[in-house]
């Protein structure tokens, strides 16, 4: 294993930087003598020939000249000299180059067996011009909050054939479900090592071990094309992040990648290198899609922004509706079924009436209960002289294990309860969730507290023993039905590090779509009942609680949320399915 | 001219014909709040004179500038193009889709662009499909030829949207995603006017097929 550097900011954190097509032009400088590689450049093309036409797309006919010196014509322009570089995978090639004084470049898979050729047009400068020519048809204006993105790749995909003076063949490379599902360790030739999980017919994971240390897996938008049955072309471009577009063959006879990697990095550093690298499967989950539909005829690419679409509070609207706008379970008028409450279990109404005691260790919440009734509570710190009241709902998620949420309100930030309590122990978990972090104030914050609880007629509670975190879900797949109906609204959990989480939400067909990702938290209640929770950063701001039965593939949980329509805390309720299971344990978590 | 009167007449046959069979079938007139009658096909005649020659190849240009405003309608829906569907109407036209109604092309922007699109409207239409009884669409063309009536069966994919606004449904709407889609048998009513040399749909209801 590499050694770990952690990154101080996630990706998602970072402030990259806005600049000018100026400044994108002069770091791309580098980039006309073709990408870096960590061997000696790869021959197999010197001196030859090729004509590239692709459908409703450009043509392209190159003359490689050397192993790093090309010319090409563009739909029978001018012929233009720029470096380039090229690695061979079976009977396909791979050639990267930019176009001098351009921010535009080709990356071309080159399939020399069947004639064919996928081609990925890349541009730099580009998402101002596309964002606002998407806004005029939609009537709506450009959005433009995390700036113009001049660093951010943008790409074009066609299919063609390669003319050789033959008759031309009508099969084309295609679109592509083949590699839903599987998980993929690469270790490549300059000693990065990442997992990348490809969940999604439009998106992907990946967690770069070395680059960001691993604590945080991290989703684009990404595309799948399909040689034959064993060699496909992954790509993605990192577009809340850096930006950078990562394009390689995948081999899954010998394992092997072939890749590019073109874009700038944190440092606003051109970053355009070849790569290669030798893979191990992590695991093969289950997809979703009816038989037969092999994806080919995948469509546009959505991407998903959801930096670009935080809705941004100041610190007066944020406290506004956290003060003067907060609403536990409609009041009391309960949660209904709405949003991820669908198949919210039976209430729990058997504590009231009853009185608890609640602490925690090492100076955590310590917390005394009134259950006024079904739905209304009164709480207070232990040692404070006043009650206050608040709305309540409890579930048992496991036969007597019951779990609970409410407001605390008796200081801002604004924070919420949410107790897991077990009567056949006297364990209890405390998950307190906070209004604010310190990059937006209309997000969540959390943290985590393990202690026991007392009350009449429950058990005497350890002394030493207590609920704990746990790395058992880490790798674990389940899809969550939140919403009756078909499709309804489901989501796939990916349990991707003791640290994070990412989800998946399904395409009308059921193939994998949008995805995102988020710092996730895991502790064990009992054998196959956990506490699951994550914060939607840099997405929504809501913190998720559940409490997930493996055996019942049930859950019972709550949503804490403050946004411009008021502070929310409500019910999560939803079917699971297992969806499998990556071997990535050993990958992740504590390494040395 | 009232178009019902013009059944037995050759100029009948220029301004009536059947949608799905093309020009060379005549259609009956059909009323736009009621049921549809079966057609009664009749032989096509010949014209007698240049004028009507000329007359009914552009009756005929009509229709099928008609009918390619419905497919262009029915395309646009299934591809989510809203705002080049509200395009297809005109500036006071009326829509009327399962409960949700819209009047005047900015008023049925919006119902599209925002409602259908967000997913605040209570039930969407989705899809269309040609169905069993499409033998009867017909398009009834007015006299002057500037206004025509037309029905189209169809079956209808209607969308129940999801509820809530927490991020996992945010992220279904933007794929398109529904609570629940069915699919209702029903026939669209449809009056066009036509502006300049285009014809542009002035009024367009749904209703259910009641069995």
């Amino acid at each position: 294993m590499s050694r770990r550097n952690y990154q101080p900011l996630p990706l998602h954190r970072m402030n990259w930087s806005d600049l000018s097509e100026d400044q994108v032009a002069q770091a791309l400088q580098p980039a006309i003598s073709g990408p870096t590689a960590p061997s000696s450049p790869s021959a197999v093309l010197t001196g030859q020939r090729l004509k590239i036409i692709t459908d409703d797309g450009p043509t392209l006919e190159y003359d490689f000249r050397t192993a790093r010196d090309l010319t090409l014509s563009e739909n029978g322009g001018p012929a233009i000299a720029t470096g380039y570089g090229a690695l061979p995978s079976r009977n396909l090639v791979l050639i990267s180059h930019m176009i001098p004084g351009t921010q535009r470049g080709y990356n071309l898979v080159v399939d020399t067996h069947h004639g064919l050729a996928t081609v990925f047009e890349v541009s730099f400068s580009e998402y101002a011009k596309q964002e606002t020519a998407a806004a005029e048809a939609a009537k709506r204006a450009p959005q433009f909050r995390m700036g113009r993105r001049n660093r951010e790749v943008m790409r074009q995909v066609w299919f063609g054939v390669v003319d050789d003076g033959r008759s031309k063949p009508a099969e084309r490379h295609v679109w592509t479900n083949r590699l839903e599902g599987k998980g993929i360790h690469w270790t490549q030739d300059d000693g990065t090592e990442l997992l990348e999980f490809y969940l999604s017919i439009i998106s992907s994971n990946f967690n770069e071990l070395t680059r960001t240390g691993g604590e945080l897996t991290f989703c684009s938008p990404s595309d799948y094309v399909m040689i034959d049955d064993h060699q496909f072309i992954y790509s993605r471009i990192e577009s809340e992040f850096s930006g950078a577009f990562t394009l390689q063959v995948i081999d899954l006879f010998n394992m092997t990648q072939k890749g590019v990697r073109l874009g700038l990095t944190e440092k606003d550093l051109l970053e355009y290198r070849l790569f290669t690298g030798n893979g191990k499967i992590t695991g093969q989950i289950a997809t979703f899609e009816v038989f037969g539909n092999n994806a080919d005829t995948r469509g546009a690419r959505r991407v998903y922004r959801p930096i670009e679409t935080f809705e941004i509070m100041t610190d007066a609207e944020a406290r506004e509706q956290a003060i003067n706008n907060a609403h536990a379970f409609g009041d009391g008028a309960g949660s209904g079924s709405s949003n991820m409450g669908g198949y919210k279990s039976e209430r729990v109404t058997k504590f009231a009436g009853r009185k608890m005691v609640v602490r925690t260790d090492n100076g955590g919440p310590a917390l005394d209960y009134d259950f006024v009734d079904d739905k209304k509570l009164r709480w207070r710190y232990s040692g404070d002289a006043d009650w206050r009241e608040a709305w309540y709902e409890m579930y048992e998620p496991d036969e007597d294990l019951f779990f609970f949420a409410h407001f605390l309100d008796a200081e801002y930030p604004r924070s919420c309860a949410m107790v897991a309590f077990d009567m056949k122990n006297g364990l209890t978990t405390v998950v307190k969730g906070t209004t604010g972090t310190p990059y937006r104030n209309n997000e969540t914050s959390v943290s985590h507290h393990f202690g026991t609880f007392q009350t009449a007629g429950g058990p005497t509670p350890p002394l030493y023993v207590r609920h704990g975190w746990t790395d058992e879900m880490v790798g674990e797949c389940v899809t969550w039905n939140y919403q009756r109906g078909n499709p309804g609204l489901t989501s796939m959990h990916f349990y991707t590090t003791p640290q994070s989480y990412s989800w998946v939400i399904f395409n009308p067909d059921g193939s994998g779509g949008m995805q995102w990702s988020s710092p996730g938290w895991y502790s064990k209640l009992r054998d196959g009942v956990y506490i699951m929770a994550w914060i939607e950063e840099a997405c929504n701001g809501t913190l998720g609680v559940i409490c997930y039965n493996s055996r019942t593939m049930h859950d019972a949980g709550f949503g804490y949320h403050l946004g411009t329509r008021g502070l929310t805390l409500n019910v999560i309720g939803a079917r699971a399915r297992h969806a499998g299971r990556f071997n990535i344990q050993q990958y992740v978590g504590i390494q040395a | 001219m009232d178009a019902s009167n013009a059944n037995t007449s050759r100029r009948a046959f220029f301004l009536n014909g059947g949608a799905a069979l093309g020009a060379g079938v005549t259609a009956t007139g059909v009323s736009l709040a009621g049921t549809a009658q079966v057609p009664q096909q009749q032989p096509p005649s010949q014209p007698a004179t240049d004028v009507e020659a000329r007359e009914q190849l552009a009756c005929a240009q009509d229709r099928e500038a008609i009918r390619q405003l419905h497919y262009r309608f029915v395309q646009l829906i299934e591809q989510r193009n809203y705002e080049a569907v509200a395009e297809l109407f005109d500036a006071q036209a009326t829509l009327a889709l399962s409960g949700e109604s819209a009047s005047g092309r900015a008023g049925i922007a919006h119902l599209l662009s925002v409602g259908y699109r967000e997913q605040t409207v209570a039930a969407l239409h989705e899809a269309y499909r040609g169905n069993a009884r499409q033998h009867q669409d017909c398009i009834t063309l007015e006299a002057n030829r500037l206004g025509a009536r037309a029905l189209w069966h169809v079956d209808v994919a209607i969308g129940t949207p999801l509820q809530g606004d927490c991020t996992a449904a945010q992220m279904a709407r933007l794929q398109g995603l529904l609570a629940e889609r069915r699919w209702e048998a029903g026939r669209l009513q449809a009056r066009y006017v036509k502006r300049g040399e285009d014809w542009k749909l002035a009024v367009l209801e749904y209703h259910p097929h009641i069995t």
